[in-house]
């Protein structure tokens, strides 16, 4: 689209986005908010920037490899740290000895497994937009 | 009670625009229409939120407001270019 008012708001607003992102990914446990909500935020973002700028454009801040690494990783340290509470001697998913105590360990496992939920939702729906984007609508179904 | 009068303000303006957006000529009437009704939307839920003593849901109306831009400028392509990917 070579509209100058959309490219411009586009500019303005991506880094605020992927701020406001973070915000509610790690204000979840107080507010509205955790890793589904912030990893949507997220990729609306990216959505935003490939819909005004095209795709290829937006291929080269978010490669698809990398696109892909992030969302396996996120995946991956979802599945790790349940599998740390199991190691330990505890239920799968079970914070309890991550930290030196109780509370501190639950602290920081409810944080790595949303910030591990945060990543892959927001690769979903990145990689969602890559493939259906380029989906041709209805109306000039002849060229 | 000033909280309530403005909903009930709100609602009024909602009505107004439902009714711009059902008979609207235009495809380009309704989409407005239906951007307008988000706008109302993302005022209500702050003032709700107020109302009710929970400021936090302006946490809510923000990624609303977000929401309704990107899903505004994504329906515009599409009607415009036919696909979301191109330039």
């Amino acid at each position: 689209m070579n509209n100058l008012i959309l490219k411009v708001c586009t500019k303005v607003l991506f880094t605020p986005i992927i701020l406001f992102g973070l915000y509610v990914q790690f204000h979840g446990d107080f507010g509205p908010g955790g890793g589904f909500q912030a990893g949507v935020i997220v990729a609306a973002a990216f959505i935003l920037y490939a819909m005004v700028f095209g795709v290829d454009k937006c291929k080269i801040i978010m490669p698809s490899k990398l696109n892909f690494f992030l969302l396996v990783l996120g995946a991956f340290l979802y599945g790790f740290v349940g599998v740390v509470g199991l190691i330990l001697g505890e239920p799968y998913l079970s914070y309890d000895l991550l930290g030196s105590n109780k509370q501190s360990g639950q602290h920081i496992g409810i944080l790595l497994v949303e910030f591990g939920v945060g990543l892959t939702v927001c690769n979903v729906m990145i990689c969602l937009f890559y493939s259906f984007a380029n989906f041709k609508f209805g109306r000039n179904k002849n060229d | 009670m000033m909280f309530l009068a403005i909903l009930f303000a709100f609602s009024v303006c909602f009505l107004l625009i439902l009714i711009r957006l059902i008979a609207g000529k235009t495809t380009y009437d309704r989409i407005l229409a239906a951007n307008s009704i988000g706008t109302i939307v993302v005022l209500a839920i702050s003032i709700h939120g107020f109302y009710m003593g929970r400021p936090e849901f302006i946490d809510i109306s923000i990624v609303y407001a977000l929401i309704n831009f990107i899903g505004t400028v994504a329906v515009l392509k599409l009607f415009d270019k036919g696909k979301l990917g191109d330039k």
